[in-house]
């Protein structure tokens, strides 16, 4: 099962992002709710939202999902008349859990696969910020075993060890013409593979609200001998690079969720993430070769960011649960700093999702998350690239578990 | 059965919204302000017809500032916009260079390209054009002739737009343009006023500076003119004029210098440590870093030449061909500004909307500038924005100077003529 699961995830292109790169896609019940799930115990996905709330599952399981994502984004160069669109491309991010150990005993064991990180912004290779960026490919998966103690029967503690794979594909235009009259391509590619860790606390009140605090950690992904291809007019190809390091701040996530159960069917989960993203200072990319290209340093000085989610579930009936959610997420990206392969904004969530118990064992849940990022209009500071941004993104999602 | 329906709407929601939810930017609404764009002509001289790489050829004239800027001004009620093309078969026009390779020290190798010539006769002279013009520009036209008569038999690139042959042509520049009516025109002239003395060196008798008060008398009888439109009415035409870069900031100047000509002599005969020159005045002193060497003077490969070494002794200095002294450098600064403030004052004093190429241009000398992640700069060859001759520019640098334009246009009549996008306009090409 580990195995399929980690095939599955490998084998498919992912991604888009949720906050700058940030994707925040982990679990079908949680993102129904928002994204909120930190201060609550409801499934397996607890693995990724706080570790400590894993002993607190009632049942052991595993699950599957996905979430095919949906993003378009619309950018006018300042004093233009023309709009051009991101390419089509559907990105679907995967998650899979497992919880098992015994349900009456204080420790659990969990693993979780899921992608925190990623982007797949493709604009067409003639667009008008080409010599920016044609296309980003990031992706980063974090593989997670993970364990859970209920220290009280009212406080969980919980760690996990995370793996990360990552790849990168950056692709853009090379501002010297070719004989043909086009322009030169780079392309540079590479695998990162890094760890970190990720540990929260869950607190059971007496008031009965659940409280939980969690930290995941900063994994810095370090591209090592990436493939750097240059397509540039023959004349000068033998002053370019082949080879390139870089580093990505993945940067760490420290949150509070609390639980609310006004009635016994009834859960509100409310979390605030902070993000921190201030150790994204510059995407910096060493050459083997700089005859004819600098190392570049291009500032991206971003900003700690919060995101607020507030997500209802209600237990409908036995086998059916209705869940909805609100969200705000802020941009850690400053004025001037915009940049196309990652064109954020302040963002409002709103999502919506079911559950349906199909059998004893069987669960399946489906959500439905809509991002309207705010249209954005700037100058680059280090591009000079001028214009306004407007994104907006669709992302339904499905997971079947099995519980025990 | 209740979920089952739950879970449908859900799913037809969610296609649906997909369907249409491409983000929406404001609309813009077009434009034409206080201006008229349904016949716009261009007046000027090789910058404005297309002119690159040393020579007029058909992709030039493709990619002139004009033509951009009236492709861009239909879109607020902008009429067809005639050029004087090349023939497709013909499309090398009067000849031009491209870059062929480099040498094993990296300097750039420029050969000619002659296969498609549009020449039609000894002179040479080029084959006619005959058809509707909007685009007037005239390489090597100087403000200074623009009311000589004889003019069309002695610019072959006026002489193809004119339908009489040398030496019947009457017709003055000012006449030809202002023939027909029109609503609206774009003026760079002046650049070959002073151009014409700074690329020969200050040595040739017959490319002196034109006179500031004759530079000032016509500028002002050419602004006149054209605000007529074509008939008799002053302010029929409204338009735009521009600055002249200052020629000592293009690559033409900057590319060959002491201390790289010094470099390139020093790897054979490394004592050498000073080059010789004739001044303008016909002295001949050692040269400094405040002297201007052509970027002519490399390919001809004379320096180090002959019994007594070319320019590496003061009995065989560097003509005054090659040199734009020190001296000469001050004459070509002082009439460059001279004519700019007169074109500035006759913008002003006529309302016309005013594009100062002379301060566009200089924001990319040294490392250049960002051009939406593409690096702009004066360097000669890899700087995307001056062609392989070091004065006029590529299509990149046209369009770069199509939309200060446009943004001029715009800002002064109130219009809405969108920008190029410059990214789609090419640098120079590589082998």
């Amino acid at each position: 099962m580990k195995k399929i699961l980690l095939g599955l995830l490998l084998g498919l292109p992912v991604l888009g992002y949720s906050q700058s790169f940030q994707v925040n896609l982990q679990g079908q019940k949680q993102t129904a709710m928002a994204g909120a799930g930190t201060g609550v115990a409801l499934d397996e996905a607890a693995v990724f939202f706080n570790p400590g709330a894993v002993s607190f599952l009632k049942k052991n399981g595993v699950q599957a999902g996905i979430s095919p994502l949906y993003l378009k984004t619309a950018f006018r160069e300042n004093g233009s008349n023309i709009t051009e669109y991101n390419k089509d491309k559907l990105a679907t991010p995967v998650m899979g859990y497992a919880v098992f150990g015994n349900p009456e005993g204080r420790l659990r064991f969990g693993l979780g696969i899921y992608t925190p990180f990623g982007g797949a912004m493709h604009w067409n290779e003639d667009w008008t910020g080409k010599y920016t960026v044609t296309s980003l490919d990031l992706q980063a998966i974090y593989i997670q075993p993970t364990i859970s103690l209920k220290i009280t029967d009212n406080i969980g503690i919980g760690g996990g060890l995370v793996y990360s794979m990552g790849k990168v594909d950056l692709r853009r235009a090379v501002p010297l013409t070719l004989n043909n009259g086009q322009s030169g391509t780079a392309k540079l590619e590479g695998d990162t593979h890094d760890f970190g860790w990720n540990a929260g606390i869950y607190v059971k009140t007496v008031s009965g609200v659940s409280i939980g605090v969690t930290h995941r950690s900063q994994v810095t992904a370090r591209v090592k001998d990436g493939d750097a291809k240059f397509d540039v007019p023959e004349a000068l190809i033998a002053g370019f690079p082949t080879k390139f390091t870089a580093e990505l701040p993945l940067p760490a996530t420290s949150s509070i969720g609390f639980g609310f159960y006004p009635s016994e069917k009834t859960t509100i989960a409310l979390d605030a993430n902070w993000v921190h993203w201030n150790k994204y200072k510059e995407l910096a990319f060493v050459y083997n070769n700089n005859q004819r290209v600098e190392n570049t340093r291009s500032p991206r000085n971003y900003h700690d960011a919060a995101a607020l989610r507030l997500g209802i579930q209600n237990q409908t009936t036995e086998r059916l649960a209705l869940r909805a959610g609100v969200g705000y997420a802020f941009t850690p990206v400053s004025e001037g700093y915009v940049t196309p392969e990652v064109p954020d904004a302040n963002r409002v969530l709103l999502s919506a999702g079911i559950g349906y118990k199909a059998s004893e064992h069987f669960n399946v849940d489906f959500s439905f998350l809509y991002e309207n990022v705010k249209a954005r209009n700037e100058t680059n500071i280090e591009t000079g690239l001028s214009g306004e941004f407007k994104t907006v993104a669709y992302i339904p999602g499905i997971s079947l578990s099995y519980k025990w | 059965m209740k979920s089952h329906y739950i879970f449908k709407s859900i799913l037809a929601v969610a296609v649906i919204a997909m369907a249409s939810c491409k983000p929406e930017l404001k609309s813009i609404t077009p434009s034409k302000g206080t201006a008229d764009f349904s016949r716009y002509i261009a007046v000027g001289n090789s910058l404005t017809s297309g002119y690159a790489d040393n020579g007029l050829y058909l992709e030039g004239q493709q990619n002139s500032f004009p033509l951009m800027i009236a492709t861009q001004m239909k879109t607020v009620g902008g009429g067809e916009f005639y050029t004087p093309f090349f023939r497709e078969d013909q499309s090398d026009g009067s000849g031009h260079v491209r870059l062929a390779s480099f040498t094993a020290t990296g300097l750039p190798v420029i050969v000619p390209v002659a296969d498609k010539l549009a020449v039609r006769g000894p002179g040479p002279l080029y084959t006619k054009y005959t058809g509707e013009l909007n685009n007037y520009g005239v390489p090597g036209i100087k403000l200074g002739l623009i009311t000589f008569a004889q003019y069309g038999n002695l610019n072959p690139f006026y002489e193809r737009l004119l339908p009489g042959v040398p030496p019947n042509n009457t017709t003055t520049y000012l006449d030809f343009v202002t023939a027909k009516p029109f609503t609206f025109f774009s003026m760079w002239l002046g650049n070959n006023d002073i151009l014409g003395y700074a690329t020969t060196g200050g040595a040739s008798p017959a490319d002196q500076p034109t006179p500031k008060a004759t530079f000032t008398a016509l500028y002002n009888l050419a602004a006149s003119k054209l605000m007529m439109g074509g008939g008799t009415t002053a302010g029929a035409a409204k338009g735009v004029v521009s600055t002249i870069p200052d020629v000592l900031t293009t690559p033409f100047f900057t590319t060959v210098t002491l201390p790289t000509l010094l470099k390139t002599v020093q790897a054979a005969a490394p004592t050498i440590t000073a080059l010789w020159i004739t001044t303008g005045t016909g002295t001949v002193r050692a040269a400094t870093t405040q002297d201007y060497f052509l970027l002519t003077l490399s390919s001809a490969n004379v320096i180090g030449t002959g019994a007594i070494p070319y320019g590496l002794a003061p009995q065989n200095p560097i003509e005054s061909k090659w040199v734009l002294d020190k001296d000469e450098a001050a004459v070509v600064a002082d009439y460059t500004n001279a004519y700019n403030a007169t074109i500035k004052s006759v913008a002003a004093a006529n309302s016309l909307a005013l594009v100062d190429a002379n301060a566009l241009l200089k924001e990319y000398t040294g490392t250049g500038k960002m051009v939406n992640g593409a690096t702009v700069s004066s360097a000669y060859v890899t700087g995307n924005l001056f062609s392989l001759d070091g004065i006029h520019l590529t299509p990149m640098g046209y369009s770069l100077i199509a939309n200060e334009f446009i943004r001029s246009i715009n800002g002064k009549y109130g219009s809405s003529i969108p920008t190029v996008d410059v990214t789609k306009y090419r640098g120079v090409k590589f082998p």
